[in-house]
């Protein structure tokens, strides 16, 4: 008689997609129902259940099916309100704000600063993990100064950047109130160690003996991290830009402090426009306009980053750094 | 080209004692030296210092010329790793071709992979490979920039008994005319491939010399214990005692191969264990309070009373003060 563990692993791969896709497709079809009857409560409790059910079919093992269904509240909790979020949206309010080109700017902006926010946290953030792969004296302090911002408050963090970089602290040629170096500064100070963890641990996995065998054969340190360790690190320094560029993206506390609405160059327009970074933005017509439209303008940024998140998982899958076969 | 390294360097790891190489080797032109050792001997350690991986004190000179103070990509050597350490994001031929762009005059990558039997390979990546296939690549890639020494850390550890034999007899044909460094703690391996043999433990050479001194005239207990041979307390045999003139401190080795079993001969003892071995049965027979072993085609059973003649000419006298 076949093991649980066999019977899970015996499920060929199109047998395995078939089960996803009509798994999602009765999902969708019970949420709709329950959404069109008003009472989307029962789909929080089929969801629950439904699971249950799928994980004792598969497996059988009350461990499995306990493990599942306690995983599925929290699925639940994730997954329905963004559910009822898409589905409560009005479709002439998004059409609308759509078209508004202010809201244009502040997609711009939401997308372009957490850009510059993600490239700045790469460009000083491998060269920084590559040496914390390594090991140095006095590496834990460096690691906590890294992991700072993640425990530190965000609105605390662009007090922070403020009394750093702003007036009477360092370079104070350069004006960070207000603008798009504030931003982007306090952007990259809560998510750059998203670029630099993500980064580390890519580089930590290279075996030493990959690159003692390129030094043996004939390469140089630069030439060794050109050709071996920054190929074989690239998807885990991608994925810290992407993580980087996505908590800059949905970053509010220390923008909003920091630079609260800033001028730049709009190039759909060819000059300099002023706009708020999308989150604050979401949070001013949710206070001026309500949750309709808040939500309207929350419903666009989402598809944007969700689009840009899957192109960029998309071109970072094997067959890009590897030849497909790591 | 002529090796010659006298190195120390201290390695340290969090949660481990720090442990310390000091060594000194020395390869003659053409000469395929092989370290042996224990696992934990600082063998690898050394191979890698030798190469410039780890800093180090003490020189490192090629035919005179000192490349201590030079990074490895400066050193002229070739390596071959235990676990490959094949670039998985490159194919074949460009892992044996990578260092032609550093050395004027390389192999062409397909004649190498053709001489080593990998021909069909060049296209495939590295994951795709089995261990030997691995391995072959490895060595093409270390063959491809003409080294002027190989140095080589148990090319043939992580594969399966055919392979290795397939792969060692390639190796004895690649390493016939090179000046190499071969790290091993597989004694076979280091009787087929080596002109000399260097013991380390512990971080230090303990001898050095033929394959013939190494086996059958160890300097101590612990070498010969290590590559194999009978190591006889006399004080826990007085039966053999009789039979050989020396002090009472000393111990005398032997190698199994020279004990000869039978119905007769200079010493009778119990047959303890018999375990199978390719065409012939490995036996240890007790006698007094040290066991011997030997090797026959006979299959004795364990319990039976046999004799053992213990040639004087193959035995063998070192210290005990020698002792490791």
């Amino acid at each position: 008689m076949a093991t649980s563990a066999e019977t899970r692993f015996s499920l060929s791969g199109v047998k395995r997609n078939s089960l996803v896709v009509v798994f999602v497709a009765v999902q969708a079809l019970v949420f709709a129902g329950t959404y069109t009857v008003g009472r989307p409560t029962w789909y929080a409790f089929f969801m629950i259940a439904s699971t249950a059910v799928t994980a004792f079919a598969l497996d059988g093992d009350r461990f499995t099916v306990a493990l599942a269904t306690m995983g599925s509240v929290l699925m639940v909790a994730l997954a329905l309100p963004l559910f009822l979020f898409v589905s409560r949206q009005v479709p002439s309010l998004v059409i609308e704000q759509a078209l508004d080109p202010g809201v244009h700017r502040v997609l711009y902006l939401g997308v372009y600063g957490p850009l510059l926010a993600a490239l700045a946290s790469l460009v000083f953030g491998v060269p920084l993990a590559h040496l914390l792969s390594k090991g140095f004296p006095g590496q834990p302090l460096v690691e906590s100064l890294v992991d700072l911002p993640l425990v530190v408050p965000h609105s605390v963090a662009g007090i922070i950047i403020l009394f750093g970089f702003g007036k009477g602290g360092a370079f104070p040629s350069i004006s960070v109130l207000g603008s798009m170096i504030g931003m982007v500064l306090a952007m990259a100070f809560v998510s750059a160690p998203y670029a630099v963890n993500a980064a580390r641990e890519a580089f930590e996995s290279i075996d030493d003996r990959l690159e003692y065998a390129s030094r043996i054969h004939g390469a140089s340190r630069w030439e060794t991290f050109r050709r071996i360790t920054g190929p074989l690190a690239v998807r885990g320094m991608v994925t810290g830009g992407v993580l980087a560029w996505a908590r800059a993206v949905s970053e509010f506390g220390a923008v909003a402090v920091v630079a609260y609405s800033v001028s730049f160059f709009y190039p759909f327009e060819g000059g300099e426009v002023t706009a708020q970074h999308a989150p604050v933005f979401v949070y001013n017509t949710y206070l001026q306009g309500g949750l309709e439209q808040s939500g309207a303008v929350a419903f666009l940024l989402l598809s944007v980053s969700g689009i840009i998140f899957l192109i960029v998982r998309y071109l970072t899958t094997d067959t890009t750094t590897t030849g497909g076969v790591v | 080209m002529s090796l010659h390294a006298d190195v120390s360097a201290t390695f340290s790891a969090d949660g481990a004692e720090s442990f310390h190489v000091d060594a000194e080797i020395e390869v003659e032109h053409g000469e395929s030296l092989v370290i042996l050792g224990p696992s934990g001997s600082g063998k690898t350690l050394l191979l890698e210092t030798v190469a410039g991986f780890h800093p180090h004190d003490g020189p490192v000179t090629l035919d005179g010329r000192r490349v201590s103070d030079t990074p490895p990509e400066e050193r002229d050597f070739g390596f071959v790793f235990q676990d490959y350490a094949l670039f998985p994001h490159m194919t074949v031929r460009e892992n044996v071709d990578f260092g032609s762009r550093y050395h004027g005059d390389t192999r062409d990558p397909d004649d190498l992979l053709a001489e080593l039997g990998v021909a069909g390979l060049t296209d495939r990546y590295p994951p795709t490979l089995s261990g030997g296939e691995k391995q072959r690549v490895a060595l093409a890639r270390a063959l491809a920039v003409r080294p002027a020494v190989m140095l080589l850390d148990e090319p043939l550890a992580a594969l399966d008994v055919p392979t290795r034999q397939s792969l060692r007899d390639d190796l004895a044909d690649v390493l016939a005319d090179a000046t190499a460094v071969y790290v091993t703690h597989n004694r076979t391996t280091a009787r087929a491939l080596a002109d000399r043999i260097v013991i380390m433990n512990e971080g230090n050479v303990v001898q050095s010399g033929t394959p013939e001194e190494i086996f059958y005239r160890p300097e101590s207990p612990m070498v010969a214990r290590f590559t194999g041979s009978n190591v006889i307390d006399l004080d826990d045999a007085p039966s053999l005692r009789a039979a050989f003139d020396v002090e009472s401190d000393d111990v005398v080795t032997i190698r199994p191969e020279s004990v000869a079993f039978g119905d007769d001969g200079d010493v009778r003892g119990t047959v303890e264990r018999v375990v199978r071995e390719d065409a012939t049965n490995r036996v240890t027979v007790a006698v007094d309070r040290v066991t011997i072993e030997t090797f026959t085609e006979q299959t004795p059973a364990v319990g039976d009373e046999v004799w053992l003649t213990l040639p004087e000419s193959d035995i063998h006298v070192c210290r005990q003060a020698a002792a490791v």
